[in-house]
């Protein structure tokens, strides 16, 4: 992390280039359905793999010792991504890889399942730039899709199954009947953990558990790694699909612990469907690296007293108050950047130990709304605003 | 902060150690779906490991700053120890020698492990005694603060901290934030889970089903605001009942009368030593700081003056001559609730969620 800080600040502008937000993938058009596609459907021959880049979670750190301690090396990781549509539905493939298979479903208090995830921007009223990457923001709604690996899973919730829920030993039947009686428990047991969030902001997230989205999500364990894919309409009750979607993408490694903030993630990346115009806004905003200079950048932070509430790099110290700024060039948008620096409470992300300090909190409440505790910067200048968004463009992981 | 708090007194010198409460929670609420490994109600001998092993080095809870700690999330078979069963069916006969009654897992750990070995050197000056042990039912939970997704919440009528099973998605950073261990992971819903204080009990009236079992009628339970109440009475009016190890920072909502009743030790000849007595107070200072000593003071004040005048509302209070004494829970309180909130009187989920927040067609259930 210091040597391509250093080096990147050595080099000023012209280092840019390499650190360029991911490129749009291209969904290429078929004509086929693709609701139920599968990571074996032979379609995916058609589709083209782009490079995107998942940054570890570190915005704000978690209460889990040992996981924490399993996640310290704070690496970025490689996926590749590919999609493609019908006019319809949009099908996306996701590739990383992953040394360990990590299912959950297994009788265990301490391990954890490989995953991935989707997040979908929602429809919105608000002007202003894409939701924020965590979890979306107040009236900017995203759409998360998840998908877990697992075993078997029985679960008995909603389902009134009532009779089986049952320990085998205290059915009170033997023999025959006992077998009968495991073949219909394991019968009823779900072999899919695929999930659809809706959420407005950090803690908001909830279950969509109505039918109201059409999604069908699986992964699949190769050489090394996996193979996810994800289908859902282009436009429903919850989001409506212009030339171009935004999309973000995250996995979980079960073998380090991840689970919920312990996850590695992009930035939002342009899906530009074939045969359809582009929507420019989406596509400049998910890759627009800013015009400023980042070592300038670099001294207006330092200048504005920034690390006296944030972590700036994850050589620093960390500061409690702030979310963590070591990870923030790599999954979030300059747009959302200059948002953050000049109308603080926009979105209000957590303090990297969000129960942390109950003196110094990381929100306010005025008027029923909470109201970041960060000073408003909306008096800097553009040209330092767009300095000190180069810099924290700067400030990501190394790619394991 | 909940508008009222329910509480729990325990009294320990009353306390034998007969389970009857653990099995009573566990007939009722843990003998199945994934979580026959928990005991949300767990009698442990202290000193001992306790249940999860060594609960008290596994972290959580807030330090002076009020910062969440980090903490450990413990192994089902090294720290709760997996639920062995028995083949039954070959007492039915028929059965191979091989197939004889036999554990289903070969148990290397389980609560109760170490019972009843306690610590010093017998005869001399062992000891132990024994710790009932619940949810605290905190007024600053470091299960809640923990949690990420808002699935943990404190009732406002009554402090019951509950999950809300439709919000969690079994994160576990609950389990590493209580500081007690007291939350448990159901691997087979892939959720949290922990005491629910018996709220459907309470709600009509009824003391929770450890309580109610309770042979040694160790347990106490009402509101903490009621001035009438046991609970009050010994928490606030006596000050003889402690929360355990307040020094987490979370605020329990259980509190214990600290064993004051203890043999008095040996010497090598085996002989009384008169006026010894084989419980360290220091023990007793680290489990309920350092309140503990006017607790004593004023319990063995108080047997005192009951066994020279025959009157102590304190010594009446903990004699508990009517179980039904040990109890204040008036069921039109609920009721009263629920018609302010327009509510079931039994909703058992926080209903902030439940419409729907954010979905779109008509919301979940």
């Amino acid at each position: 992390m210091k040597k391509i800080l250093t080096s990147l600040l050595s080099l000023g502008l012209a280092a840019s280039a390499a650190l360029a937000a991911d490129a749009p993938v291209n969904a290429v058009k078929v004509s086929d359905d693709l609701s139920a596609i599968t990571a074996d459907s032979a379609l995916w021959s058609k589709a083209k793999f782009s490079t995107v880049t998942l940054y570890p979670q570190t915005a704000i750190h978690m209460n889990d010792k040992k996981a924490n301690e399993a996640n310290s090396a704070d690496k970025a990781k490689k996926a590749e991504v590919a999609a493609l549509h019908n006019g319809k539905t949009i099908a996306l493939m996701v590739k990383w890889a992953d040394g360990t298979k990590n299912v959950q479903g297994l009788y265990s208090s301490d391990t954890y399942s490989d995953g991935f995830a989707v997040q979908f921007a929602g429809t919105t009223k608000k002007a202003g730039p894409l939701p924020y990457i965590g979890m979306g923001s107040d009236g900017r709604p995203v759409i998360v899709h998840l998908q877990k690996a697992t075993a078997s899973v029985y679960e008995p919730n909603g389902n009134k199954d009532v009779s089986t829920q049952i320990n085998r030993q205290q059915t009170g039947i033997f023999g025959q009947e006992l077998k009968d009686y495991d073949a219909k428990v394991a019968s009823l047991a779900k072999t899919d953990y695929e999930r659809v969030f809706v959420g407005e902001g950090f803690r908001s997230l909830t279950e969509i558990k109505d039918g109201s989205v059409a999604s069908a999500a699986g992964m699949t364990y190769g050489v090394g790694g996996w193979n996810a894919t994800l289908a859902r309409p282009l436009s429903d009750a919850y989001m409506s699909s212009t030339g171009t979607v935004p999309v973000a993408i995250a996995v979980w490694d079960g073998d380090k612990l991840g689970r919920n903030g312990l996850k590695n993630l992009s930035s939002w990346v342009a899906v530009n469907l074939e045969g359809m115009k582009p929507d420019a806004k989406i596509v400049a905003e998910a890759t627009e690296e800013s015009k400023g200079n980042a070592e300038k950048g670099k001294a207006a932070v330092d200048a504005n007293g920034c690390a006296g509430c944030h972590q700036i790099t994850a050589n620093d110290a960390p500061s409690f108050m702030g979310p963590s700024l070591a990870n923030v060039g790599g999954y979030s948008t300059a747009a959302y950047l200059r948002e953050s620096i000049v109308k603080p409470s926009a979105v209000i992300v957590p303090g990297y130990n969000r129960n942390a300090h109950s003196n110094t909190p990381w929100y306010n409440i005025e008027k029923g709304k909470r109201v970041s505790a960060m000073t408003d910067f909306g008096f800097l200048d553009k040209k330092t605003v767009d300095d000190i968004v180069a810099y924290l463009k700067t400030l990501k992981a190394e790619v394991e | 902060m909940s508008k009222r708090q329910l509480a729990m007194v325990m009294d320990l010198n009353k306390c034998i150690g007969c389970q009857t409460c653990t099995v009573a929670c566990k007939t009722q609420w843990t003998n199945r779906n994934g979580r026959e490994y928990m005991y949300w109600n767990n009698v442990e001998t202290y000193p001992g490991t306790g249940y999860p092993k060594n609960w008290m080095e596994l972290g959580g809870g807030f330090d002076a700053a009020g910062d969440l700690q980090p903490g450990v999330i413990p192994n089902l078979e090294a720290d709760y120890g997996v639920p062995w069963d028995y083949n039954y069916e070959s007492l039915m006969g028929g059965a191979a020698d091989s197939q004889h009654f036999h554990p289903n897992v070969s148990p290397t750990w389980g609560p109760n492990w170490d019972e009843d070995q306690g610590a010093g050197a017998f005869p001399q000056d062992n000891y132990f005694f024994y710790l009932p042990r619940i949810c605290n039912h905190c007024t600053n939970p470091g299960c809640l603060s923990a949690c990420p997704r808002d699935a943990i919440f404190k009732r406002e009528e009554d402090g019951v901290v509950l999950v809300d099973l439709d919000r969690c998605q079994g994160y576990r950073y609950c389990i590493a934030g209580c500081p007690y261990k007291k939350i448990y992971f159901n691997p087979k819903i892939s959720k949290s889970e922990k005491c629910i204080l018996c709220f459907p009990r309470i709600e009509q009236g009824l003391p929770p089903a450890c309580a109610q079992q309770c042979v040694g009628r160790i347990r106490f339970v009402g509101f903490l605001d009621d001035e009438e109440s046991q609970v009050h009475k010994l928490v606030h009016k006596y000050k003889v009942a402690l929360g355990l190890r307040s020094d987490y920072g979370t605020q329990p909502n259980v509190y214990y009368i600290p064993p004051t009743e203890s043999p008095a030790k040996f010497d090598a000849e085996g002989k009384i030593i008169e006026g010894s007595t084989r419980l360290p107070v220091e023990e007793l200072e680290k489990l309920f700081g350092p309140a503990v000593h006017d607790a004593i003071k004023t319990l063995k004040a108080e047997m005192k003056k009951r066994k020279e005048t025959g009157v102590s509302e304190l010594m009446d209070l903990l004699i508990a001559y009517q179980h039904s004494d040990m109890f204040r829970l008036d069921n039109n309180y609920y009721q009263q609730v629920a018609r302010e909130h327009k509510r079931n009187p039994l909703a058992p989920v926080d209903t902030r969620y439940v419409a729907g927040k954010f979905t779109k067609a008509g919301g979940h259930h």
